[in-house]
């Protein structure tokens, strides 16, 4: 692959505002833009016939012919480029196209998604030419079914800690595979694996354990599946266990290099997140719909609940939170088209905050709709169990709110370079981020400001400036403090990692705003303004508790506490009356 | 056989329609547009129909008319022909002389509209185009069969279904129940995208109907529930009779 340019927010972490990555907001090509059109107007008219999230979710399961419905018009080939018989949609129009689909189901956009954004990824971005002709003209068909093996029973957020493992024997070409990977989606359907294992290999004259990327197919013996898990959410899609018993996989079937599995794994799951995050979305603007029809209808003490200040404000918050991490997803698919830039911290931003404030959301609404949101006969409980997973897959958020500061710290120039092995070393999940070129931004002339935005905005771009630089500042100050130390101040880096998710979304949301002001004039913005606004004065002051919380907190008490419950093993302390 | 089948761009059926100032049209501003339903059974019908011939969708409208063309080649359609109109004369007539004029260049056995558009709701194209070629027309039709020059048609009609039979070529507007239209599969899509859409000027008959003022319709008042028991029947049966007089 092209060498990446850096990440926008890696660079705001040492103070650097790369402005040209965003601004203009991207748009998709006329082109692309209308065929996706087309492709969500079809799903739109399959769905309304076929699709009935309620049953999918009572039975557990999608119907087989409405699969084969969703594989013949095209459904399992949407991302997979046309030279493979795909359709050929980049990341902007994909992560569309998951949105709408929620819209309508999540379990269908989740078996959709395991198929195409994680299931089949690997192959699509690191296969060999001969490996893409073998199998994508099936893999887009649906004939075959994508799945991602990489988790275990003992290895979930700590990944690099699999034990599955693939023995290479050089004189018949095969690999011995054994190992069993947990909860899978598409486990019960998927014929075709993309399996993460470890092998040894020799190292400067040493012996290492590294991870490996196979191509797995169930018609090689010892393949097997579990039984259908039972699950809280998404109940529709299958999720099992997966077993090697001593598989005979071809030499031919590695995916990337021997040894890179890792790196091939995270790169997978980057671009997964992107859809993942739209996807979550789609659902929550669905239920939000059904939300506003019911608090326009209901009246109690001779008002609609939309009259009512504190049912305004939660729809104003959703209404907020939507719009900027819309912002956020789509100017970061829009990066991912461009081919060139380094998006892994800005995806897992926006896997973060979509899947935050669809969970607070969607619970908001449950709230709004009062005792028929508890009720099975209406949608809302549904969408709360289905949106609960979405903060745990794909890297949880606690972990990934770890990745997002410490890659952030790791770029941080010259301090980081004497503690950037530490900072390497403890979770291995972090590795990627070496690829960095400190250099490429220490060539342009640094700046600390963006260009001029509309005056409508130029609020939200003062705040947005300053709080980049406190960012810059606190991170100094942070490692000079902690050195290498600061890997085990979680909570610290917690909030580091809100307050760079803060700015980018307000980036985004600025840049979205004004992007379109130019285009359509301001007269015809007012609505985004006024939401752009609102969000970037609610961002900048969260950045702000976030910066000082570095400092000024009582994490030192937290820690105490925390240490002797976990001892106690249960909450020891009796209300008095009782003694 | 070459099948032409004429289709109307329509604002989707779950637009909230705005009416623009003047109150001469409504506001187009925000309006997803697609292609009208019943034409989709026209366009399924003549898809079914071709076997091995031609099917050709005819539109009148502005630009974003393609698009609604661009779906139905995606079901399958082989050509296409936009008549180029900065609006949709308010006049069903003088679509009807446009769409004649392109009509008659072509060599059609058969001759496709939906029963009506779901947005001005005018019911009249199939008539004027069978009266202005001088052929037959045959409405709302639920079933068809079409052999030797000849078309056997079923028509809804008031509690029965009237048989009837024409030669061809004639005109035959879709009705719901005429099949299942496909759903248009990506490939579809992607095919339809390398169709070239020839676009036509044909300037629009005379209008001799004029759009004088669009208004919403009265609101409604809010329903009333008597109870939700066997006693409420009395109650319910008497409201009926009495206030809203339905029975
Ligand atoms: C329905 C479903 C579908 C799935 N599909 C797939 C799939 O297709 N392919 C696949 O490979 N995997 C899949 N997974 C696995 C999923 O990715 C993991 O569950 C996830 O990565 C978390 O791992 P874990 O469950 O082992 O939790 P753990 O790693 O045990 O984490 C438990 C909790 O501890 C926190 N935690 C862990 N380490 C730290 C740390 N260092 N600092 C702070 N907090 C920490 C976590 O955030 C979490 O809150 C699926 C899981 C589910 C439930």
């Amino acid at each position: 692959m092209a060498p990446v340019k850096p990440s926008f927010s890696k660079a705001l972490f040492s103070g650097v505002i790369m402005e040209d990555l965003v601004f203009p907001y991207p748009k998709m090509e006329k082109e692309e833009a209308e065929n996706v059109k087309m492709m969500i107007d079809t799903f739109n008219k399959f769905a309304e016939d076929n699709i009935d999230a309620v049953k999918f979710d009572e039975e557990a399961k999608i119907p087989e012919d409405v699969i084969n419905g969703l594989k013949e018009l095209g459904f399992f080939g949407l991302n997979t480029p046309d030279k493979y018989d795909g359709f050929g949609l980049g990341s902007t129009g994909f992560t569309k196209m998951l949105s709408a689909v929620s819209e309508h189901d999540g379990s269908t956009s989740l078996m959709l998604g395991a198929h195409q954004s994680i299931g089949i990824k690997a192959l699509n971005l690191f296969g060999s030419e001969e490996q893409k002709k073998k199998y994508l003209p099936r893999l887009v068909t649906g004939e075959l079914v994508g799945a991602f093996c990489l988790t275990e029973p003992g290895a979930g957020s700590d990944a690099a800690g699999i034990k599955t493992k693939a023995v290479r024997d050089e004189k018949s070409g095969y690999y011995v595979l054994n190992g069993t990977k947990l909860w899978i989606t598409n486990g019960g359907i998927a014929d075709f694996f993309t399996v993460f294992a470890k092998e040894d290999l020799e190292i400067k004259g040493e012996i290492q354990e590294k991870i490996t990327a196979f191509i797995v197919t169930t018609d090689m013996p010892g393949v097997s599946k579990g039984k259908e898990e039972k699950k809280m959410g998404i109940r529709g899609s299958s999720t099992t266990e997966v077993y090697f018993e001593d598989v005979k996989v071809p030499f031919e079937n590695i995916v990337g290099e021997r040894g890179k599995g890792f790196k091939v794994a995270m790169e997978v799951l980057n671009s997964g997140r992107l859809g993942l995050a739209g996807g979550t979305i789609g659902a929550f603007k669905e239920i939000f719909k059904t939300t506003l029809d019911h608090i326009n209808q209901r009246k109690q003490f001779k008002k609609t609940l939309a009259e009512f200040e504190v049912i305004k404000q939660k729809v104003a918050q959703i209404t907020i939170d939507i719009y900027a991490a819309e912002s956020m997803i789509y100017l970061t698919t829009g990066l991912v088209d461009r081919g060139d830039v380094d998006y892994s911290i800005e995806s897992a931003m926006c896997k973060i905050r979509a899947t935050d404030i669809a969970w607070e959301g969607i619970n908001e609404c449950l709230q709004m709709a009062g005792g028929i949101g508890f009720m099975k006969e209406y949608p809302y409980e549904r969408n709360v169990r289905d949106a609960r997973i979405n903060k745990i897959f794909e890297g949880t958020n606690e972990i990934l709110r770890m990745f997002i500061a410490l890659s952030g710290l790791q770029e941080r120039g010259e301090y980081l370079k004497k503690i950037g092995k530490a900072l390497r070393d403890p979770i291995k999940g972090f590795g990627l981020l070496t690829d960095f070129a400190a250099d490429w931004v220490k060539d342009r002339i640094i700046t600390g400001r963006i260009r001029d935005v509309h005056p409508s905005l130029m609020n939200a771009k003062k705040d947005f400036e300053n709080w980049a630089k406190n960012l810059r500042f606190t991170v100094e100050r942070l490692l000079m403090e902690h050195s290498k130390e600061i890997i085990y101040r979680e909570m610290i880096s917690y909030r580091i990692a809100d307050a760079a998710i803060d700015l980018f979304g307000m980036i985004a949301t600025i840049s979205r705003v004004d992007t379109r002001i130019r285009d359509i004039g301001a007269d015809k913005c007012d609505k985004e303004i006024k939401i752009c606004n609102a969000f970037c004065e609610q961002a900048w002051r969260r950045v702000r508790r976030n910066l000082l919380m570095v400092d000024k907190n009582n994490d030192d008490y937290l820690r105490e506490i925390a240490d002797f419950i976990s001892e106690e093993k249960q909450y020891p302390f009796n209300t008095e009356q009782f003694f | 056989m070459n099948i032409a089948v004429c289709i109307k761009q329509v604002p989707d059926t779950e637009t909230k329609v705005k009416i623009s100032d003047d109150k001469k049209s409504i506001a187009e501003g925000d309006i997803n547009f697609i292609l009208n339903p019943y034409d989709e059974f026209g366009v399924e019908e003549a898809l079914k129909l071709a076997d091995g011939g031609e099917v050709t969708i005819i539109s009148l409208g502005p630009d974003r008319v393609t698009s609604a063309i661009r779906s139905a080649l995606a079901m399958g359609a082989h050509k296409a022909i936009h008549i180029k109109s900065d609006a949709v004369p308010a006049d069903p007539g003088a679509t009807a002389d446009a769409l004649v004029a392109v009509l008659k260049e072509g060599n059609y056995d058969l001759i496709f509209t939906g029963k009506q558009a779901i947005d001005d709701d005018h019911t009249q194209m199939a008539s004027l185009l069978g009266e202005k070629l001088g052929i037959p027309a045959v409405n709302v039709v639920v079933k068809l069969e079409v052999s030797g020059g000849k078309v056997r048609a079923e028509r809804e009609i008031e509690g029965a279904h009237e048989v009837v039979e024409c030669p061809t070529p004639c005109v035959i507007s879709a009705q719901r129940g005429l099949n299942e239209p496909r759903y248009a599969s990506l490939k579809g899509i992607m095919a339809a995208k390398k169709i070239q859409i020839e676009a036509k000027d044909v300037n629009p008959g005379p209008n001799q109907l004029q759009i004088v003022e669009y208004n919403y319709p009265p609101q409604k008042s809010a329903g009333k529930i008597v109870g939700d028991s066997a006693d409420a029947v009395p109650e319910l049966i008497r409201l009926l009779n009495e206030e809203a007089k339905v029975i």
